[in-house]
């Protein structure tokens, strides 16, 4: 039932939502940083595509706007390519490609996705303190 | 048949609309932050809160209906036991948008830090109206305190 959910527990519900967000986006993060070598398994085929969080704000239960991430989308970018004619995944001039990922865009992405986490941890307790002080006007 | 409720008191009342809205804020601010990432979100806020309408609330309202007093803006007054309540209109305030200091380009207008400092403002107030709230509830308790007694 929405209705008999108090403001506090809603509003710790929404920083939830957000940790989540933020853990998957970390995830896709994680992906992107330990693909970022992995060529094709053909010769002269796709590598490894950089994949690209999308966030979408969704209502939680007791009417507040949480977030969610709703999917990962396939980065558009274009693939890098080296010349190493050894590489098994070499094309047939010896070019490899290698994925779209740049360590130094998805380190960038890691710091802003903790950042965010850590703002939504400092919400939710600021939330349990505010609800603490009410609950400590019983105790006199 | 007379019942002393604690929101007839008019400081009782005010201070009690005064936290209602700070929990809104809280959660107007929870939602901001949760959506610093979403492209497209605009943060929110609730227009400052006053005691003067409040104020002007309770005494507009009919004599006896005090109940009026305690019911925050933007919401109807329960003062009948059978009243119920619209969906939705729990907290009474109302939600404008108020874009942060910068923008991003997806879109985003939640900058972090103008959130933290409305959520630290927000902190603030709430513990000053939880102390008003002590002080006023141990004078009412001195008030009812026998003559002499410590």
């Amino acid at each position: 039932m929405a209705d008999n959910k108090s403001i506090s527990s809603t509003t710790q519900s929404i920083a939830v939502s957000a940790l989540r967000a933020q853990q998957a986006r970390m995830r896709i993060i994680a992906e992107n940083l330990a693909n970022s070598n992995s060529t094709s398994r053909t010769a002269g085929g796709d590598p490894y595509r950089r994949q690209a969080p999308v966030f979408r704000a969704t209502p939680v239960s007791g009417g507040g706007t949480g977030v969610k991430m709703e999917r990962a989308v396939p980065d558009k970018a274009p693939f890098n390519s080296t010349y190493d004619p050894g590489n098994p995944s070499a094309d047939a001039t010896g070019y490899v490609k290698t994925p779209n990922v740049d360590p130094l865009v998805e380190a960038m992405d890691m710091r802003d996705a903790q950042r965010a986490y850590e703002a939504n941890l400092n919400v939710i307790e600021a939330a349990r303190s505010m609800n603490q002080r009410t609950l400590d006007l019983l105790k006199q | 048949m007379a019942r002393m409720d604690l929101g007839d008191i008019p400081l009782f009342a005010m201070l009690k609309s005064r936290l209602g809205y700070l929990s809104a804020r809280q959660k107007t601010i929870a939602e901001n932050v949760a959506n610093a990432n979403t492209p497209g979100y605009t943060a929110h806020d609730l227009k400052p809160f006053s005691f003067q309408s409040h104020m002007q609330a309770a005494a507009s309202g009919p004599a006896g209906a005090t109940t009026i007093a305690a019911t925050p803006a933007g919401t109807m007054a329960v003062t009948q036991p059978g009243h119920m309540q619209a969906p939705g209109s729990k907290s009474g305030v109302k939600a404008i948008i108020t874009p942060d200091s910068e923008k991003t380009l997806d879109g985003t207008s939640v900058v972090l830090e103008d959130e933290m400092v409305k959520m630290t403002d927000t902190r603030m107030d709430y513990d000053a109206a939880i102390g008003f709230y002590q002080q006023s509830l141990s004078m009412l308790k001195m008030a009812s305190r026998r003559p002499g007694s410590a």
